[in-house]
């Protein structure tokens, strides 16, 4: 039972990872929380679903499509929401509500598209293994094997490549990183299209393991991500890998040893939690507090 | 004339009018220190489940269930505000709203709220203010006009000295010691920390306040619409208070109500708009951002119709 709960956890955290590591590359870069997140998620999962359905594709093909809509709705987004508030002083809470206003609208599109009907996801993987007193599907080994890989691509391409540092140099300090001659705008760019293609891959997985699709699924996953931001300390981005990961956790053991009706709470009890007792984060430094 | 001028479904849009603009004060105070609360629809619902809640089981009467429902909010806005608002304002931002989601899930799941069917049933203002009309004399009505629609001007009436009140007080608020530390913290925290004002206090006054003001909206409007079920309360709703202060304007208090009204007019005068409400919402929200950060109405705005129209600016 324990092991059992433990890799269905860890298959429901990373998933969780995978949405919290968008909210935290643009929050390391721009400063800003992107509350449109959710929403792109919510579109890659119907994108992967449609081209599964429609289109019979397989499902590498299906992630792919759903990351490119994610990253050219990532693009759009910082075009018409975050690039137009870039150049004037406004208020810090000014990204904050023009991307607000693009989840609603990317949520009453979908609701238009799609209709507010929950819809399954079908899936080619229905075996399953047994590791002594485990219990593991395909789908969720393919679901830990497509985000541990992703997580890992991106540490790599962050810590190694040139455009991976001057992704970090535009984190460390904009107008420094400008100066050093980083093209901080194409880096901008690129942090939200690329945040964006992982929150639409995290969609198709979460579609794959829920088996179900719905134009809620938003703000219900976005609010997730955005406890995992504040549990692994705002910008950071182990804290967010493991932040993810532990709330799976603790998500499913709440619900195989508690109460299921309130499973959702449990994220946001943590975020509570978090705010009295280390309001930085678990793996955030004190300098980071708040992520200014 | 007067009778199709009284029709039911002007008088309930005035009302509905009139609890939005209740609600854009909620959120004009928190967004007065410069911080944003995403759990106004949430500390709505508590409001308005409480106060139903107190009437139904308890028999407690309307005026002292409606007060009581927004102490409640008052109690959990400071267990949510006191660690995210010693924090930057995301901080706040995304507690309430996972404050939101929480207790919409709360009333979904708990079986004193009835679940998803809501609650209904609630004592409702028209009816209790009917009774109190009538045994004053007027069951007949009066001059023609019916004794229902006596009563519902006599609500309409209520909420708008509820509103006056509380425009009142804000206006006052806006120019003591208190209203002045608020601008302060929004115009700097840091700098208003240096001064010597106490920042983390006076961003959970703010905070607590909006909570109250949005509690009572929530009390008000269960006991004006007789149901309630936690779909009345869901992010959709947060976002369209938001969007009365975006819209109208949150450096002063006129902007918020001004908000409210026109949106809440518009989708009556617009009915085939109304289908696509959200969508022009969010478009609304990121329009307003990109060029008028302000919101319509502004100090700018004012003062800009004070000199055109020649008169000297008081303030």
């Amino acid at each position: 039972m324990f092991w059992q709960q433990l890799v269905n956890g860890l298959t429901l955290g990373s998933t969780y990872s995978l949405i919290a590591l968008g909210y935290t590359l643009i929050m390391g870069v721009l400063n800003i929380v992107n509350m449109a997140h959710g929403e792109i998620f919510m579109f890659g999962a119907f994108v992967g679903l449609l081209l599964v359905t429609h289109l019979k594709v397989n499902i590498f093909v299906a992630m792919l499509g759903a990351a490119l809509t994610g990253a050219i709705l990532g693009i759009i987004l910082e075009r018409v929401a975050l690039r137009p508030l870039r150049r004037k002083a406004v208020s810090h809470l000014a990204p904050l509500i023009s991307t607000i206003g693009v989840s609603i609208f990317l949520e009453s599109v979908a609701l238009k598209l799609f209709g507010p009907q929950s819809r399954d996801f079908p899936s080619s993987f229905t075996a399953a293994f047994e590791f002594g007193p485990m219990r593991i599907s395909l789908v969720q080994i393919f679901i830990l094997a497509v985000s541990f890989s992703l997580m890992l691509v991106l540490r790599f391409w962050l810590a190694k490549t040139k455009i991976g540092k001057a992704l970090r140099a535009t984190a460390e300090n904009i107008e420094t990183a400008n100066l050093l001659g980083v093209n901080t705008n194409k880096i901008i760019v690129l942090t939200v299209s690329l945040a964006s293609a992982l929150g639409s891959v995290a969609g198709v997985l979460v579609g794959l393991s829920f088996n179900a699709v719905e134009p809620t699924m938003g703000i219900t996953m976005g609010l997730k991500g955005l406890a995992v931001l504040i549990l692994g300390g705002m910008g950071n981005i182990t804290g967010a890998m493991l932040g993810g990961l532990i709330l799976g956790i603790a998500e499913v053991f709440s619900v195989a040893y508690g109460n299921s009706s309130y499973r959702d709470a449990v994220a946001f009890g943590m975020i509570i939690v978090i705010l009295f007792i280390r309001p930085q984060g678990l793996f955030g430094s004190r300098d980071q507090q708040g992520g200014k | 004339m007067i009778n199709s001028l009284l029709n039911p479904y002007y008088l309930q849009i005035g009302m509905f009018v009139l609890i939005n603009a209740i609600l854009g004060i909620s959120i004009y105070l928190t967004l007065a220190t410069g911080q944003l609360s995403l759990g106004n629809a949430g500390f709505m619902s508590i409001g308005a489940y409480s106060s139903a809640l107190l009437t139904i089981k308890l028999g407690l009467p309307v005026y002292l269930a409606i007060p009581t429902g927004g102490m409640a909010s008052v109690l959990i806005a400071l267990i949510i505000g006191f660690p995210a608002l010693r924090l930057n304002g995301l901080y706040l931002a995304i507690a309430t709203l996972g404050f939101g989601e929480v207790v919409r899930v709360i009333f979904l799941n708990l079986k004193i709220t009835n679940g998803a069917l809501g609650i209904s049933g609630i004592p409702s203002l028209n009816v209790l203010t009917g009774n109190v009309l009538s045994t004053l004399g007027f069951a007949d009505g009066f001059a023609g006009i019916s004794l229902q629609q006596i009563s519902n001007c006599a609500v309409l009436l209520i909420l708008l000295v509820i509103l006056v009140l509380l425009l009142f007080f804000t206006r006052r608020l806006g120019f003591s010691r208190v209203g002045r530390a608020f601008a302060a913290i929004k115009a700097d925290e840091t700098a208003a920390q240096a001064m010597g004002i106490n920042t983390t206090y006076f961003k959970i006054l703010a905070f607590i306040l909006g909570a109250f003001i949005a509690g009572v909206a929530g009390g008000l409007s269960a006991h004006l619409t007789f149901y309630i079920g936690p779909k009345d309360f869901d992010y959709h709703r947060t976002v369209e208070i938001l969007i009365f202060a975006v819209f109208g304007g949150s450096n002063l208090v006129w902007g918020p109500i001004l908000g409210a009204l026109l949106l809440t007019l518009l989708p009556e005068f617009l009915r085939a708009a109304s289908d696509y409400r959200m969508m022009i919402y969010g478009a609304i929200l990121v329009a307003m951002m990109a060029f008028r950060p302000l919101g319509l109405i502004s100090e700018e705005t004012v003062r800009f119709w004070r000199t055109k129209l020649g008169r000297r600016s008081s303030e």
